[in-house]
């Protein structure tokens, strides 16, 4: 089991008022499963994911990754499982402006301390393995937008993660430009990677071994992505033919 | 992670936001550099001020030491000083047999401001001092003019005198002294010598002075409370000289064992102590003007890396998320912080100097700063800049990662 989730609760205090953006969340996921997560908006996708790549601590409950409790981890040793343990992918790319698509690349590992010369050539391999290593001094402003959340999956994949984690990932994106993205995704599970995706795209959720709905912050369903993702039939016909 | 990490990481990052954000770095570069280069420019100035009076001390013959009923600089009840006993003429000569390392003594008697008068040209304030011949060695005289007094001259209670350069320019404007007639509380002397010039010290001319033989002296002025000099080789020699003095003295006087001198050894240094605590008031002031100065600059600085934390929420998010450990962003903000002080600091520098420099141009203070200053200067304004990045950086640090990667 890579992570465990156990009544994962997080709560948000807006004024007087309590918000449950998770409200008792639990699964597991092995190594190796690609897990679309789908709801609507404001289900608490997002809140989830922060608290499985550890950028959040949950209000309540308890969290195992890789076996090890993450529930009562300090800050520092948050830092470091996100540096160590976790890639992650945002929609809105989250790319440092001003750095090169080599130096956004390297930053998780000047945080690892590796040296420059271990450093570069790591993230070469990162960019080839995304298709970009003809764009390896672009800054963000000179890429596409694929481009440029290929950047962010090179940086995510640079650490060797044990989870990856993308929250709405092509949602920036045009539906072609997004469905290579997936296929990028598709091709790293292929090669073993853990993939938890967001998506409000069932048609792409569809394409996922295994989907998890969530509502008002509670799991409604877990299973095979296309009948968690489709509602219906005709729906789940039409991706099949797709 | 490692501290090292943490500071080659600051430091690159820091560097390349100095060539980022030029306006603002330019700014807040002149608000350190004011304040530093006010800071130093004092420093350098009183420094100046400082060098040339030492180097003055010292044209007044440091290898001597002066041994009078008072010291120079008096503290407490001067009384005390009133009631000794005077120097004698017989004490005078035994100090002179007795003394192993004294290459010469020297007898020297005041009278303050006097008046000099030729014809219708006079000069007021002047310092009368009747001696001997001795007393051009003991404090360095040059003589480019006539020659100095003898002990022949002294003996024979010659009416002549040997003008200060001030005075002999004054009384003798264009022309030469030598030979001359100038009056003196209403007696006549001939001058047969002017001195070479000696300048200022703390705005006070050292050439504003008269030398007569010391029997004239006594003989027209009635005086008998004199002072002797006592010359040695070499100003490292003092101490020794100041412990074999004080010996023959207390024997000459018959001073009991075990009771105080009732004499005073003085040295010119004693002059240069009172100097140091006078100027220690102007410092104080002066250097509180730059620091609030450089307040100023450090509240800009404040100011500016608390706009860049806000600027760069998402930034901090980013590295957050990535990996980085509160302390990494703390160090990455403080290293910015005080590199952009350092390098207004370096700016200061070098507009402190300048304006220390022009100082001394247009002045006639020698304007002198220390290499160690310059790098005070601007270590000093890196710790500024250090002290003023705290809070910002601390914000940045306590920034919830989620927060900072949705700041639009
Ligand atoms: N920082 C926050 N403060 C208050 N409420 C929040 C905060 N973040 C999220 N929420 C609330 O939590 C719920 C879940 O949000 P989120 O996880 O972003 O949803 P999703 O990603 O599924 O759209 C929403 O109702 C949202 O308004
Ligand atoms: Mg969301």
């Amino acid at each position: 089991m890579l992570i465990k989730l156990e009544d994962i609760r997080r709560y948000y205090t807006v004024g007087t008022e309590v918000v449950h953006a998770l409200n008792g969340v639990s699964f597991e996921v092995s190594r190796g499963e690609w897990v679309a997560i789908i709801g609507q908006s404001g289900s608490g996708k997002s809140t989830l994911m922060n608290v499985i790549g550890c950028l959040d601590t949950p209000t309540a409950g308890r969290y195992w990754l890789n076996g090890k409790d993450v529930s009562n981890m300090s800050d520092n040793e948050l830092a470091d499982i996100r540096n160590r343990e976790i890639g992650f992918i945002f929609q809105t790319f989250q790319l440092l402006p001003r750095d090169t698509a080599l130096g956004n690349v390297e930053l998780p590992l000047i945080y690892r301390g590796l040296r420059a010369k271990e450093r570069r050539e790591r993230a070469r391999h990162a960019l080839d393995q995304v298709g970009l290593s003809n764009r390896v001094t672009h800054r963000p402003n000179e890429l596409s937008g694929g481009q440029r959340q290929r950047v962010a999956i090179a940086r995510a994949l640079v650490t060797e993660p044990s989870l990856l984690l993308a929250d709405e990932p092509t949602g920036n994106l045009d539906s072609a430009t997004g469905l290579e993205i997936i296929g990028l995704f598709e091709q790293l599970h292929r090669q073993g990677h853990t993939i938890c995706l967001v998506t409000h795209e069932p048609t792409l959720a569809a394409r996922c071994p295994r989907a998890i709905r969530i509502s008002d912050g509670l799991i409604v369903k877990d299973g095979p992505g296309p009948q968690v993702a489709l509602e219906n039939r005709t729906e789940r016909a039409r991706a099949a033919a797709t | 992670m490692s501290l090292r990490v943490d500071l080659l990481e600051g430091g690159r990052i820091a560097l390349r936001t100095l060539g980022v954000n030029r306006l603002r770095t330019l700014l807040t570069l002149t608000a350190v550099g004011i304040g530093v280069a006010t800071l130093l420019a004092i420093v350098g100035i009183i420094q100046g001020l400082n060098g040339a009076f030492a180097r003055q001390l010292a044209s007044l013959g440091t290898a001597s030491l002066n041994i009078s009923r008072r010291p120079y600089v008096m503290t407490g009840d001067w009384w005390r000083y009133r009631n000794r006993k005077q120097l004698t003429i017989a004490q005078m000569q035994g100090l002179l047999q007795q003394s192993q390392l004294a290459t010469a003594v020297v007898p020297e008697v005041n009278e303050d401001g006097r008046e000099l008068t030729v014809g219708d040209e006079s000069v007021s304030g002047v310092d009368l001092i009747g001696t001997l011949a001795d007393f051009q060695k003991v404090w360095g005289y040059e003589v480019p003019v006539g020659r100095f007094l003898t002990d022949a001259d002294s003996d024979a209670e010659r009416q002549v005198a040997v003008l200060g350069s001030e005075v002999a320019e004054r009384l003798f404007p264009g022309r030469s002294a030598l030979g001359e007639s100038v009056r003196l509380d209403n007696r006549p002397y001939r001058v047969i010598g002017v001195l070479g010039k000696k300048g200022q010290i703390l705005g006070q001319s050292m050439d504003l002075l008269v030398l007569i033989p010391f029997k004239t002296f006594l003989a027209v002025y009635g005086k008998r409370d004199f002072q002797i000099d006592v010359a040695v080789d070499d100003a490292d020699q003092l101490d020794k000289l100041e412990d074999e003095v004080v010996g023959i003295m207390r024997r000459l006087r018959s001073v009991p064992p075990g009771s105080a001198d009732d004499f005073s050894v003085n040295r010119t240094e004693q002059l240069a102590d009172t100097y140091r605590q006078l100027t220690s008031a102007l410092y104080g002031v002066a250097v509180g003007v730059g620091l609030i100065t450089l307040l100023v600059g450090g509240i800009g600085i404040m100011n500016i890396m608390l706009v860049s934390v806000r600027e760069r929420t998402r930034e901090i998010g980013i590295r957050r998320a990535l990996g980085a450990r509160r302390r990494t962003i703390v160090v990455q903000f403080l290293f910015e912080a005080s590199l952009i002080s350092a390098v207004g600091g370096a700016i200061g520098t070098a507009l402190g100097l300048g304006v220390a420099k022009v100082v001394s141009l247009v002045t006639s203070l020698a304007a002198a700063v220390q290499p160690l200053t310059v790098l005070g200067g601007i270590l000093f304004a890196a710790t500024v800049g250090l002290i003023f990045g705290i809070w910002p950086a601390a914000r940045a640090a306590r920034l919830d990662p989620v927060e900072a990667l949705r700041y639009e």
